[in-house]
């Protein structure tokens, strides 16, 4: 479909230069000299890079219509992540690269919304948290008890995070998958 | 929209506030008349790129037009005219259909300030002067609070930007900036045919475009990223005629006297050698105008009362338009304007 630049948004998917890309920020610009304009940052689905791109406020882009669809996320080998569809069995397949480093922090079994067009998937849409079981945790220093003070774990994906100090193996930590940033523990 | 009160923001809009004073402690020492002005106008300078905000003024039968002023301009060069001599405005100006972004608000504060018998690089030369009060100022206030073991709880500038430094301009005109950054030749830049050939191989749509369309594109793109980026704030001057607007045309008869000056790719000034030749003044309303109708902006009254006033006689003269909000915002080491309101009106 085609829209005018003017009138992306966040999370649209538009077709530049002979690729797919997800509008990551957009916001208007008049310079006070010439057109208005759209300053974009938008994410290539395959190849996972950023770049920055001005368009015309009223210059036509071609949008994507992509499904995002939930999905079993089954293994992964060094090259792909492999994926099933629970409604149709069919399985898919993503290249590691695409997915931003997100693979990291997932777990087999879990259910994630892969972005589909023309039945080929693209990538991932990022959860905005997971949560993982700490399978190894150093002991903390006695007497350290500084409230911001952090350690390292590690994750039942292999994953190693920074947690605070009372972290303990066999605790659930909710994880964001984009920066790998600590958000919490699960309650017990 | 609604309204939305932002305590948070309270200690860097008391700094926002603390840069104001230092504005116009700067003018007031060199000389500059400070003058108070009306937001509403029933005429206004047609600028096609611009739209403005309509309202009106209803007592019984009596109903007329007015608009939220988008510069100070028409009323400052009416009383340079009548021999005011150097001044500024320093107070809010309007544009509409801005959404509100980390850059642009559609109610803004506007410095604009207008020096007599001096070009455009004279201006240069002032607001450098300025940059660097508030620069020193800023950091003044700073360690006097640090000395004092206060806790500088009203006062933090980043890091950052202390690193620019204001002894100079970096010095780079329209015609370089587009060869260095663009790859865009001086030839390529002045004619349209061979510009547009030019942008469509670098890729741009140019199709049903205009010239002035493709340029702002190219400008955004790939040059304005590059702006005050190396350690002094960059000052981009001689525009081509087409960006005109009231600047006073070069003798190459290609380019205008207007810079604009940037500091870390956010543009924060505009700066003209003022157009005195009341002729060509009102050959560019009169196609400004026709351009704001067929783009099918809001058709207000054009102030052809400023023609008459040209013509008797505007001083030679410079002037400057400043956002205010980006320049604190640059000064604070802040991400985005809205960082400084304590009271936000968003969509």
């Amino acid at each position: 479909m085609k829209i005018n630049a003017g009138n992306l948004k966040k999370g649209d998917f538009v077709f530049y230069q002979n690729d797919i890309w997800q509008v990551q920020k957009a916001e208007f610009y008049a310079p006070g000299k010439g057109a208005a304009l759209m300053k974009t940052k938008i994410w290539n689905v395959k190849k996972g890079k950023n770049i920055d791109v001005t368009f015309k406020s009223n210059e036509e882009v071609d949008t994507v219509e992509v499904e995002s669809r939930l999905m079993v996320f089954l293994y992964k080998d060094n090259e792909n992540l492999y994926f099933m569809d629970e409604k149709t069995f069919n399985q898919y397949s993503l290249p590691v690269k695409s997915v931003s480093g997100l693979d990291k922090y997932l777990k087999e079994g879990e259910k994630l919304y892969v972005y589909i067009f023309n039945d080929v998937p693209l990538s991932l849409r990022p959860p905005l948290s997971v949560r993982l079981k700490v399978v190894k945790s150093e002991q903390a220093v006695k007497g350290d008890t500084i409230s911001s003070a952090k350690k390292s774990v590690t994750l039942e994906t292999g994953a190693v995070i920074m947690a605070p100090l009372f972290i303990k193996e066999g605790d659930i930590v909710i994880i964001n998958p984009e920066t790998g940033e600590y958000m919490g523990r699960e309650g017990k | 929209m609604k309204i939305i009160t932002k305590n948070k923001n309270l200690e860097n809009h008391i700094n926002y506030i603390f840069i104001l004073s230092l504005i116009e402690d700067f003018l007031k020492k060199r000389g500059y008349q400070k003058i108070d002005l009306p937001v509403l106008s029933p005429v206004l300078i047609p600028e096609s790129y611009l739209e403005v905000f309509e309202t009106e003024f209803k007592y019984f039968d009596i109903k007329e037009k007015l608009y939220l002023t988008p510069s100070p301009e028409l009323f400052l060069k009416r009383l340079l005219v009548q021999g005011v001599g150097n001044c500024y405005y320093l107070g809010k100006s309007f544009r509409n259909s801005d959404p509100p972004s980390s850059l642009h608000a559609f109610e803004f504060t506007m410095l604009e300030f207008y020096k007599l018998g001096v070009s455009y690089m004279d201006i240069a030369d002032e607001v450098l002067e300025m940059l660097r009060e508030i620069n020193k100022k800023l950091n003044d206030q700073m360690l006097k609070l640090k000395n004092n073991n206060q806790k500088l709880k009203h006062f933090k500038i980043k890091e950052k930007n202390l690193k620019i430094n204001f002894d100079r301009w970096e010095k780079i005109s329209v015609v370089q900036a587009f060869e260095k950054y663009a790859g865009i030749y001086e030839m390529e830049l002045f004619n349209h045919q061979l510009f547009f050939e030019k942008a469509k191989k670098k890729g741009y749509k140019v199709d049903k475009f205009s010239y002035e369309d493709i340029w702002s594109q190219i400008y955004a793109q790939e040059i304005e990223p590059n702006l005050g980026k190396k350690g002094y704030p960059t000052l981009i001057y001689d525009y081509p005629k087409e960006f005109a607007a009231l600047a006073k045309l070069n003798s190459d008869g290609k380019t205008a006297q207007r810079f604009e000056f940037y500091i870390n790719g956010i543009e924060l000034g505009d700066c003209y050698t003022e157009l005195i030749d009341w002729r060509e003044q009102e050959d560019r309303f009169i196609k400004e105008d026709k351009e704001r109708k067929r783009i099918g902006k809001i058709n207000h009254p054009v102030d052809k009362e400023f023609i008459e006033a040209l013509k008797w006689g505007l001083p030679p003269c410079s002037g400057i338009a400043i956002g205010i909000e980006r320049l604190a915002m640059v000064f604070l080491g802040l991400e985005s304007i809205d960082q400084l309101k304590v009271i936000d009106i968003v969509l």
